[in-house]
């Protein structure tokens, strides 16, 4: 990780200069890892990979505004969750980002087995702002401090938000994982 | 609820410090409900990550945006050889090739004619080739001009004869048109001179009889 993180900071260096091979191959560094961020929080392929796609087009405009390279994944975060929640508030305007959309990747995913479906089902019964959290900590394995500053909210507020999130998963998951796994 | 010294949650995210974390896997090895309840946080992780990442539908393609578009240098070189203009340059490098190999060829033939490695021509400097080419122009130049002025030359003197000779034809017409009117003009005289005699003659002859 640290190898990686001085690779990513030279490539960064190179891409302020201009260095447009050095910002693609950044790209195909981090897209997977914010595409699937972005599609658990807006529940749809293609706007997923729009945003995705307007995600790294504001990070390669406003890259000179990054003041440490070593902070990029929180910041290229920051824009992916301003991009999803952009679009979330045209989506529904009315109702809480994020709540009450459709889970469609839960029908189609590609691992139709229980407890998969029981995790999807479960994650989608979480608010958004909960779902968020725990997508960036479980499935992103950021630190709580780089959660807090994605978000832009306190590292109380993000340790409060994931913990009441883990014990209504854990309600509805660990029995089913229990059987699964025994 | 949990008796563990830190927040089990925590300590299944690794936000613990490492003493943190000691003091936890200690308290675990004796606490039969704190070690229930951090399965129970691994299964429900284990649960989570049953759904995994998926792949992007395509790749992120930014090169074809405007703001990566290549710089203006790249574009007009790009453009310059996708276009037509690609073949007049072609066709002016190889011709200024041919010149120059034209050009050092002499060289060339006099450089293998004294048996010198062919290293030697390879290595030779710029000014070398340069010093070259111009020796080899002006021997030609030098020839050309020879051989026109040669030829100006020849070309004059056989004009100069052949003038000479329509002169020296005219002259000998001339000579011998004179040579016949003192021929007739000594016939003349001839009679003439024969008619006084005659008359000279006829003058002073006295008869026998008178």
């Amino acid at each position: 990780m640290i190898f990686r993180a001085v690779e990513d900071a030279d490539l960064i260096h190179r891409a302020r200069k201009g260095d447009v091979d050095a910002f693609n191959l950044l790209v195909s560094r981090w897209d997977k890892r914010v595409f699937n961020y972005i599609l658990r929080l807006v529940n749809s392929r293609e706007d997923a990979l729009d945003l995705c796609q307007d995600t790294f087009l504001k990070a390669y405009q406003n890259l000179k505004k990054l003041e440490e390279a070593s902070r990029f994944a929180p910041w290229i975060f920051r824009i992916a969750h301003n991009e999803a929640y952009s679009l979330l508030r045209k989506r529904r305007p009315e109702v809480d980002a994020g709540e009450g959309l459709p889970p469609d990747h839960a029908k189609t995913r590609e691992y139709p087995v229980e407890l998969s479906l029981a995790a999807a089902a479960a994650l989608d019964r979480l608010s958004a702002d909960q779902r968020e959290t725990v997508v960036l900590k479980v499935y992103q394995g950021f630190k709580f401090e780089e959660i807090s500053e994605i978000l832009e909210i306190p590292v109380s507020t993000v340790k409060s938000r994931l913990y009441t999130a883990l014990e209504l998963l854990k309600s509805e998951l660990a029995p089913t994982a229990r059987r699964s796994f025994s | 609820m949990s008796c563990s010294p830190y927040d089990l949650r925590d300590y299944l995210f690794d936000e613990l410090a490492p003493a943190e974390r000691t003091d936890v896997r200690a308290h675990l090895a004796a606490c039969q409900s704190c070690e229930a309840e951090l399965e129970s946080l691994r299964l429900t992780q284990s649960a989570l990550l049953t759904i995994r990442d998926e792949e992007i539908p395509q790749r992120i393609g930014f090169v074809s945006d405007k703001v990566f578009e290549p710089s203006p240098l790249r574009r007009w070189f790009s453009g310059f050889w996708l276009s037509a203009s690609r073949i007049g340059f072609v066709s002016a490098a190889m011709l200024s090739a041919a010149i120059l190999t034209l050009a050092l060829r002499p060289n060339v033939q006099s450089v293998h004619n004294n048996a010198q490695p062919a290293a030697q021509t390879v290595a030779m400097t710029q000014a070398e080739i340069d010093q070259r080419i111009e020796a080899a122009v002006d021997a030609r130049l030098t020839r050309a001009v020879d051989a026109a002025v040669a030829k100006a030359v020849s070309d004059s003197e056989d004009r100069a004869q052949k003038r000479t000779n329509e002169i020296l034809a005219a002259s000998a017409k001339h000579v011998a048109a004179e040579q016949a009117e003192v021929k007739e003009l000594k016939a003349e005289l001839f009679y003439l001179h024969s008619v006084k005699n005659v008359a000279t003659v006829s003058a002073n002859y006295r008869s026998p009889l008178q």
